[in-house]
């Protein structure tokens, strides 16, 4: 084997741009997204088994280099980005059938998303602090017309706050990294910004200047996984993007940004002792899980309550992190997987909502249930498996993170950590349950189950005749027409949540065993946490 | 005290004294020539002064000794200041008593006095006075200290006599950044202190805008005049301090009377040189709104302070 | 180039830094804080020159010219057609916190920034490594102004200004960032404005003006 699968996961994106350029946004390009997407997710499977085998494999002059959790990383990318490229075909016709886009809206929409993953794709593998601080930026400023796509009042201010607070916030990453290169340059040998020579080097770090250096890098990369206190931007962009965006954004995204304040922690854990990372990454933790807690409780917008809910797991997946260790590390790892996952069913999810009900308000969703019970039914079986139920994975890493966590001696900080993840599964709860089954007008009535998904009938009374295609099992997408191109909202079709039931079904097979993946979990953990 | 600082506080008190006036006439020359207008002739202040001391001397009934002291202490302490500084040699009349923080203390009793006899006038235009004047120096005062520190930290003396010395033997520390941030952050101030444009405008008895005005509105006759000779003295003070601390050559060094002599000239060419700058400035500024001075004051006073933090941060030759 | 001459103008290109940074902290009108930005483009690329002369390495030359064109020439040009088109409205009219307080609050910045960079100063001592706390200062002091600013030119103006200190930083800390990844960094840079450039046009149709006390659609 050679370098070219190194070159795979930004290359099949980008070919997938150039043909999104070259062709527009049309039924035969459409699944190019999905194609490019595959391929992230094969290449990244196929690298994690390489790297199992014979280690970290370094290439392209060095400067991209994929260890295992580089490859689990991108297997990550690849996952959430085939599920969002599944939903995005019927998402892009839905959006021009009402009237929001127009095909070329379509096209430049497609063609960023591709940017967008080769540029995660670059991020997670390049060998190099500064290259790496190169592509978080530019994805930034690849999503930040996504985000704005939809030119509202709303999408063009949430798309400001975006760039602006999260350029910031990775400008204080890049003085971080600046300072970690001073403080390196001072080290006998010439160590330059590669995470290995930096990792090997880091004993010999001036402790002072590495503080606050790692201090830095962990806020400005902290930012852009949505971590306090830079995180105000997560609910507005989050809420504002379109619902595939918002899947990539929450599931990936974030979780691209924390890899690299994992790397940081292990150079900051070898420099300064466990204690000093450990300390920052809690009290991020719990910032994040408390502003996340007080702002879910009366949320009243479900994009922003399940943003909201993507700043909750995070906060989780930093506090895994503060934990330490090689069970944690892993557990973490999981735990973005997983969520990455979920949290990209339910951005789809209310994206399909959306066009049902053609608001984002939580009061003015109700009977999702008898509307429509297969997306309600995964809506709701998306929400038990975020907020921890078995056999979820989400369900296996957050057991994994607690224990750590009490493990670590962190006691106090878990259980705290702990109440607030209860008062935001509450709030979820309530609010999915008052969206899924209050009627038209009733006072919601906390329910204790939602039950799980029922491919029943779709006809819902008391709604205009829904434009309900028949079910055409194979292939979908490619040979229906598009959608009626009435302004109404429109019931979305069934196949429509096949890849909601495919991520819950990856998902809950996750949680029961991680199969060929717990190797390669294991291998990240030990080599960040530099256990042997 | 050395006999060369008591020559030159000699010259230094005569010629402030003699010289401020004519300063002052100067710079109302120079704006009324960029007006347009003809002007009324340098030694115009010289002729109103004449005039007011030949008239008889009335207090307003119901003030106190406050209100009559007043104009003594103005010029006294302003004497005092004048002589004490190193303007034409560079060794003071005061030796060690010539210290930076004493000086700025004399200059801000004049400031402090003459708002209690605005005060002690009883009239509505006095309060006023005292109270913008108070508030205006309250502000200047910080940023004047922050100045002076910045200045005396290369030193390592607050003596004006050793930061003159230093400045002589080292020209390059007079272009480090320290001191070009002390040197605007002390012009604010001067302007500030001596009631020039933008701050107060000294042609104007409008009652909403003035300042300084305000607070002498009850002097007339010889009180009047002191009270006008020392606040042109202030002025001729405060640039020969700028000249002094920012631009020390051509100061003398001995007692002979070439170098004294040049001395002389060449502290009234900085003055007139500063003065003239000042008027030129005056020309095309417009006065501040009194609520935006504390702004143009807080400015001075950061100047003032990266002027301090500079001198740590920066110029430490390795 | 002799050491104390490398020092005065290092000093020189520092103090010039700090100055423009808290005139932009200053002024109200937003043409002349884009004036004082491109003065002190001029000074950061100063500072990479004397850097550069003082030892012999061409390529920071040439950096220190792109720096040049990009800081002193694009950015402000960009901020400059910005602002034409945005027309009537160029004042910073009320911003979080007012001109005066937000001075003093620059003044706390400086001593906090030097406070900060003491570990820095303490590892290498040298010329350049005593002008680190003056990148600080300004990264902070952007950082200030990004927080306290209304109009959206001058938030940009705020992430530009930290941006410089960033800069300013690396190359007083360390000989310099390998050469593709400060292209990388001034690339995204550019990217960034030019984003945020279009994003204020858009603003401005959506809204009408580029204040951002218009901005209250979403909150919690």
């Amino acid at each position: 084997m050679n370098d070219v699968i190194l070159l795979v996961p930004v290359l099949a994106p980008l070919a997938g741009a150039v043909v999104y350029v070259a062709f527009g946004w049309r039924p035969a390009t459409s699944w190019a997204a999905a194609v490019s997407a595959a391929l992230v997710l094969a290449s990244g499977a196929v690298l994690a088994a390489d790297v199992l085998q014979h280690g970290a494999r370094t290439g392209l002059f060095g400067l991209v280099r994929v260890d295992a959790l580089a490859a689990f990383m991108l297997v990550v990318v690849g996952a959430v980005a085939l599920l969002a490229a599944g939903a995005t075909p019927s998402w892009l016709r839905g959006e021009i059938a009402a009237g929001r886009a127009e095909p070329r809206t379509a096209t430049r929409h497609s063609l960023l998303v591709q940017l967008f993953l080769a540029a995660m794709a670059w991020a997670v593998m390049a060998a190099n602090v500064g290259m790496v601080w190169v592509s978080i930026e530019a994805t930034t400023i690849v999503t930040a017309f996504l985000v704005g796509q939809r030119r509202s009042r709303a999408a063009v201010e949430a798309a400001w706050k975006y760039v602006v607070i999260c350029s910031t916030g990775i400008a204080v990453a890049l003085l971080g990294i600046l300072l970690l290169d001073a403080a390196a340059s001072h080290v006998p040998g010439h160590v330059g910004l590669d995470w290995v020579e930096l990792v090997s080097a880091a004993p010999h770090l001036d402790p002072g200047v590495t503080r606050i250096a790692v201090a830095l890098m962990v806020v400005g990369f902290g930012t852009k996984a949505g971590l306090a206190p830079l995180h105000s931007w997560l609910p507005d962009a989050h809420g504002q993007a379109p619902a595939p965006v918002s899947a990539l954004m929450s599931g990936v995204l974030l979780a691209v940004a924390f890899s690299v304040v994992l790397r940081v922690k292990a150079i900051s854990d070898a420099a300064l002792g466990l204690g000093f990372a450990r300390t920052l990454l809690v009290a991020i933790a719990l910032a994040t899980l408390a502003v996340s807690a007080s702002l879910m409780i009366r949320q009243r917008d479900y994009k922003r309550m399940l943003a909201y809910s993507s700043m909750e797991h995070l906060g989780i997946i930093a506090f895994g992190a503060a934990a330490g260790g090689p069970l944690a590390t892993a557990a973490v790892l999981l735990h973005v997987l997983g969520h990455g996952l979920v949290k990209g069913v339910l951005f789809l999810g209310a994206g399909q909502i959306l066009h049902a009900t053609g608001s984002s308000r939580i009061d003015a969703v109700r009977d999702l249930v008898g509307r429509v019970p297969v997306l309600a039914g995964c809506v709701g079986v998306g929400v038990l498996a975020l907020i921890g139920f078995p056999p979820f994975s989400v369900f296996a890493s957050e057991l994994g993170i607690v224990r750590a966590g009490f493990g670590a001696g962190l006691g106090w900080a878990t259980a705290l950590a702990l109440v607030l993840v209860l008062v935001i599964a509450a709030a979820l709860v309530v609010h999915t349950s008052r969206m899924l089954f209050a009627r038209p007008g009733a006072a919601a009535e906390p329910a204790d189950e939602p039950s799980a998904a029922s491919p029943t009938s779709p006809d819902s009374p008391g709604l205009p005749a829904a434009p309900d295609s028949p079910a055409s099992p194979a292939s979908p997408g490619l040979t229906t027409s598009p959608a009626s191109p009435t302004a109404e909202p429109a019931l979305p079709r069934r196949r429509a949540a096949m890849p909601l039931l495919l991520g819950l079904l990856a998902c809950s097979a996750l949680g029961v065993t991680a199969g060929p993946l717990a190797a390669v979990l294991d291998a990240a953990a030990q080599s960040l946490t530099g256990a042997p | 005290m050395s006999a060369l600082g008591i020559v030159g506080g000699v010259l230094q008190a005569a010629l402030v004294v003699a010289g401020s006036p004519l300063l002052v006439g100067w710079m109302r020359q120079i704006r009324a020539r960029l007006e347009g207008r003809v002007g009324a002739g340098v030694v115009q202040p010289w002729r109103d002064l004449r005039k007011l001391f030949r008239k008889e001397a009335i207090a307003p009934a119901g003030t106190s000794e406050v209100f009559r002291f007043t104009p003594l202490v103005l010029v006294g302490s302003t004497l005092v200041v004048a002589a004490a500084i190193p303007f034409v040699t560079d060794a003071s009349a005061l030796g060690p008593g010539a210290d930076l923080f004493a000086v700025v203390a004399l200059l801000a009793m004049g400031t402090a006095t003459l708002a209690l006899a605005g005060l002690d006038t009883g009239t509505a235009f006095g309060g006023m006075g005292a109270s913008r004047a108070t508030t205006i120096i309250a502000l200047v005062e910080p940023s004047l200290l922050m100045a002076i520190f910045a200045l005396s930290v290369p030193v390592g003396s607050t003596n004006l006599a050793s930061i003159v010395h230093s400045a002589l033997r080292n020209p390059a520390q007079v272009l480090s950044p320290a001191s070009l941030l002390a040197a605007v952050a002390l012009l604010m101030v001067t302007v500030a202190e001596t009631g020039r444009l933008p701050v107060d405008n000294p042609s104007t008895h409008l009652e909403l805008t003035m300042i300084h005005e305000a607070m002498v509105l009850e002097y007339s006759g010889p009180d009047l005049a002191l009270v006008e000779l020392s606040a042109s003295m202030r002025l001729s003070v405060f640039l020969g301090l700028l000249a002094s601390l920012f631009a020390p050559w051509g100061i003398a060094t001995s007692l002979d009377p070439v170098p004294l002599g040049v001395g002389v000239v060449v502290f009234a060419a900085k003055v007139l040189v500063l003065g003239t700058a000042v008027a030129v400035g005056e020309v095309f500024v417009a006065k501040l709104r009194l609520f935006r001075v504390p702004e143009l004051l807080a400015g001075s006073f950061l100047l003032g302070l990266l002027a301090v933090a500079a001198s740590f941060f920066l110029s430490r030759q390795p | 180039m002799s050491e104390a001459l490398y020092v005065q103008l290092l000093d020189l290109a520092g103090g010039a830094l700090l100055l423009t940074a808290v005139v932009i902290l200053w002024r109200r009108k937003l043409t002349a804080i884009v004036r004082v930005f491109a003065v002190q483009g001029f000074a950061l690329s100063l500072l990479v020159a004397v850097l550069a002369a003082h030892e012999n390495d061409p390529t920071l030359g040439g950096i220190a010219v792109g720096l040049l064109v990009l800081r002193a020439g694009v950015l402000p040009w960009l901020l400059r057609r910005a602002l034409a088109a945005a027309g009537e409205e160029q004042h910073e009219t009320r911003p979080l916190v007012n001109v005066a307080a937000s001075l003093l609050a620059a003044a706390v910045l400086v001593l906090i920034a030097y406070a900060v960079s003491q570990p820095l100063v303490e590892l290498f001592p040298s010329a350049a490594s005593t002008a680190i706390p003056v990148g600080m200062a300004v990264v902070l002091i952007g950082f200030f102004a990004l927080v306290t600013r209304r109009h959206a030119l001058s938030q940009l103006v705020g992430f530009l200004l930290m941006d410089n200190g960033i800069t300013a930083v690396g190359f007083l800390a360390t000989t310099g960032v390998a050469f593709v990844v400060e292209l990388g960094i001034s690339l995204d840079v550019l990217m960034a404005v030019l984003v945020l450039y279009v994003l204020a046009s858009r603003m401005r149709e959506a809204f009408g003006t580029t204040d951002l006390d218009d901005l209250r659609e979403l909150h919690d």
